[in-house]
């Protein structure tokens, strides 16, 4: 019953990055503090990332103040659907995907019919900072919805799938795609109940999938074999998570990618404190893969050269 | 490329080193205190502290007086408190050289009672007497019948054990009934006869002795007669010996009164005098006395500059604050060592600190109450879809008016556990009710209940560490050892092993590959 005292020494041959040596060996060496705000404030990562030709859905406005809420209708004319987030929030806190709407209902992704005066309230909450980090006073960014592509549709219950690129140094060095399932209300985050598929850097296929960091094989919901997903656009995917690097100077981010139908991959948000749950999901130590790069990576490529070493490698 | 006076100087190395320099200052700053302060690591450890009554009383001759007592000298193994003569009307001298206290007054009559009081503490066993001046005594010229009982004594006293002067003590005492003893010493005798024959005895052999008088301190004692010992100067010293068991040295909680051979108490100008001894004892912690034994120890300028002279007012939050590195420490070692998340880094210290206040039952059981109640309330109000601010306010007057309720029915009604509401920090306590709402609504139910689980245990913990009496005693009499607890906690800083809830999270990277 005890026996898991004793893993350390198995976990440290393996491989296997902890939190604390995350923070200390890692984080703090190459993510310098200063660089936080690039990828803390998604106003400022989506415009540092159209200046490098990094695909991301499209901004449609931004809403800094109270007053401005009431031209919202205005804001968001000729766009057929919207989504609105706080700037500063994270783990998809304080999203609303909206579908459909006219000048009286707004009908959100998840299901419900929202009043103008729900989605005032929703705006004033984000103002105030409910869903930064921190708690700090926050601006409303209004973005394009993305149109996610079909390939995924019976792998995911709902909500939003998306590939997690983990890039050290430049080099994706861990992929996995998480997988909203009705446990995890739509969401795809691993410690709410959404299914994580560990994939191979260099193909994009599967190797492992975890659900409450327990192995599963099918989708509890969909039913869909996991082992049989499969990422379009693998490469793109992977550039965009070495552009990340090039954009932010973070030495350990992870990259948040979606496909859009008609876009292709795009950044959805750049995470300078990934966290760990990916080895698990991959069946794999993330520090030997660290240290396989820090010894043996080249560097000064640029970054689709740095993409082509990893798929070549 | 690095350079190698690099790798000598990480900051891990540099840590360690700075933790083993605060280790080894604290080490001697304990030592210091416990030596020249007197501090002790038991927090129930008591100084006894005895105060001697010496009341001399006289019928004064209505002419000028002059009353010499003898008094305990400083130098014999233990420390003087205080010192004080009442005596209205009279000149108070010190004779230190003889230990004497003299008083004077021009013209006296009638009955005159006089007051000596000495307290003292750190009252030690003592072998080795001060050495007055060495003695030489001539043998007595004797009678032959007399000489022919001192060779007999001698005889008897020969086959006992000990030195001279213990083998003619013993020898005197067992051989009470031998007819030969009987002759030179009547059966119905005083202590000082009894003294006085043992000195004549260790003349014979040309051994100087003298009495001697003490005082053992018993709690409530009261006495005319100080107990008589008898000093002797053997092998080039002198020697404190016990008439009844022969033991040499002065046993411990006895005070010498007065050596030398003279008289205890002299008056002149007086008749019919007494001085009776009274002994009373008392306790103070080590904290109260170290002023005095750093005063002793001739320490007082490092004394004045410690904590342990501020007014109490001062002290009683320092050793309040003493305690909270410690409990920093439980919360790193916890949210570090451990792994478990819990809700604001220090939440569980401030809880903890709370529950020592509140008595841990009382405490744990109330606070639950609130959180509990404060998340029902906090349900009701999120249908308002109040904005951020205002919501949080509200969470933080309710609390206070959900304390103030709590304090006065709990009062009213004598129980504590209700009453108990008032040590809980308000903020912390809004906090954490706004903090697992917030949780419950977004990650479920289970990860709130988790969440505060943790914060409970972290608590708790907490909790137990810093109410230990020994702990907290220790953290405030040495508090240099916060010291070390900084560089400990700053090493952990630099900690990059797993966490042992990481051990359980990632089991199954060890079964994939094995």
């Amino acid at each position: 019953m005890f026996e898991w005292l004793f893993n350390g020494k198995k976990l440290r041959e393996n491989g296997v990055l902890g939190m604390n040596d995350r923070n200390y060996s890692v984080i703090a060496k190459y993510n310098k503090r200063s660089l936080y705000t690039l990828v803390d404030d998604k106003v400022k990562t989506k415009k540092l990332a159209n200046s490098i030709n990094i695909n991301t859905p499209k901004m449609i406005g931004i809403i800094e103040f109270q007053y401005q809420v009431k031209n919202l209708l205005e804001i968001v004319k000729g766009y057929d659907t919207f989504v609105i987030k706080p700037a500063h929030g994270s783990g998809g806190k304080g999203v609303l995907v909206i579908k459909k709407y006219d000048a009286e209902h707004f009908y959100s992704a998840s299901g419900d019919i929202l009043s103008f005066k729900d989605i005032y309230q929703h705006v004033s909450n984000t103002l105030s900072g409910l869903f930064s980090l921190g708690g700090k006073y926050d601006v409303a960014l209004i973005e394009e919805a993305v149109n996610f592509s079909d390939v995924f549709k019976n792998f995911s219950y709902h909500g939003v799938p998306d590939v997690r690129v983990i890039v050290y140094k430049g080099f994706p060095a861990m992929v996995m795609m998480r997988l909203a399932t009705k446990e995890s209300g739509g969401r795809a985050n691993l410690h709410q109940g959404a299914v994580g598929v560990g994939l191979d850097v260099r193909t994009g296929h599967p190797l492992n999938a975890v659900m409450h960091n327990k192995p599963i094989l099918v989708h509890p919901d969909t039913k869909a074999n996991l082992m049989d997903l499969r990422v379009p656009f693998w490469r793109e995917h992977l550039i965009i998570g070495s552009l990340a690097y090039d954009m932010t100077g973070l030495g350990y981010l992870g990259a948040d990618i979606v496909l859009d139908e008609n876009r292709g991959p795009m950044m959805l948000e750049v995470n300078a404190r990934p966290g760990l749950a990916i080895q698990i999901a991959n069946g794999k130590g993330l520090k030997s893969r660290l240290q396989e790069i820090d010894e043996t990576y080249p560097s000064g490529l640029s970054a689709e050269e740095r993409v082509d070493f990893v798929l070549n490698h | 490329m690095k350079l190698n006076i690099n790798k000598f100087f990480t900051v891990r190395k540099v840590l360690s080193f700075l933790l083993l320099c605060s280790i080894g200052y604290s080490a001697y700053s304990i030592y210091y205190k416990v030596k020249y302060w007197g501090f002790s690591v038991s927090p129930k450890a008591v100084t006894d502290v005895w105060t001697v009554d010496a009341k001399i009383s006289f019928n004064a001759l209505d002419e000028k007086v002059q009353v010499s007592l003898a008094v305990p000298n400083d130098k014999d193994g233990f420390k003087i408190l205080s010192e004080e003569v009442v005596a209205k009307g009279y000149k108070v001298t010190r004779d230190k050289k003889n230990s004497r206290i003299i008083l004077d007054a021009s013209q006296k009559s009638g009955k005159q009672n006089l007051y000596y009081r000495l307290s003292i503490y750190d009252d030690a066993q003592n072998t080795a007497l001060n050495s007055l001046l060495p003695a030489k005594i001539d043998r007595p010229i004797l009678a032959d019948e007399e000489r022919l009982q001192m060779q007999k004594i001698w005889e008897i006293a020969d086959s006992q054990k000990g030195d001279k002067v213990q083998k003619a003590i013993l020898a005197i005492n067992q051989e009470m009934d031998n007819p030969t003893m009987s002759l030179i010493l009547p059966i119905n005798h005083t202590s000082k006869e009894f003294a006085e024959k043992i000195i004549q005895v260790l003349a014979y052999k040309r051994i100087p002795a003298r009495i001697a008088r003490t005082i053992k301190l018993e709690e409530g004692r009261k006495t005319e007669k100080p107990d008589i010992m008898i000093e002797a100067y053997l092998d080039g010293h002198w020697g404190l010996y016990d008439l009844n068991t022969a033991k040499i040295g002065l046993p411990k909680n006895w005070v010498i009164i007065q050596r030398g051979g003279v008289s205890l108490l002299d008056v002149k100008g007086g008749e019919n005098s007494t001085v009776v001894f009274s002994v009373l004892k008392s306790v103070a912690s080590p904290l109260k006395m170290a002023e005095h034994r750093a005063k002793a120890n001739d320490k007082l300028w490092s004394y004045n500059y410690s904590m342990y002279t501020l007014p109490v007012f001062e002290q009683n939050t320092l050793k309040w604050l003493m305690i909270f590195p410690l409990a920093i420490l439980v919360v790193v070692i916890m949210r570090n060592i451990i792994g478990v998340s819990t809700m604001g880094t220090f939440t569980p210290m401030l809880l903890a600190m709370a529950l020592v206040r509140t008595g841990f039952w009382p405490g744990l059981i109330c606070f639950s109450v609130m959180i509990a109640l404060g998340l029902i309330m906090r349900a009701v109000v999120a249908k308002l879809n109040l904005l951020l601010v205002p919501r949080i306010s509200f969470v933080v007057i309710f609390v206070i008016l959900l304390i103030q309720v709590l304090t006065v029915v709990g009062y009213r009604l004598n129980y504590t556990i209700v009453s108990s509401a008032i040590f809980f920090p308000i903020i912390i306590t809004a906090w954490i009710i706004e903090r697992a709402s917030i949780t419950w609504e977004e990650d479920g139910a289970m990860n709130t209940l988790k969440e505060i689980f943790f914060t409970f245990i972290t608590a708790v913990v907490t909790y137990f560490v810093i109410s230990n009496e020994y702990v907290r005693h220790v953290m405030f009499a040495f508090n240099e050892l916060n010291l070390v607890i900084l560089f400990v906690v700053m090493l952990l800083g630099t900690y990059t092993g797993y966490r042992l809830t990481e051990l359980l999270r990632f089991a199954p990277l060890i079964h994939k590959d094995n």
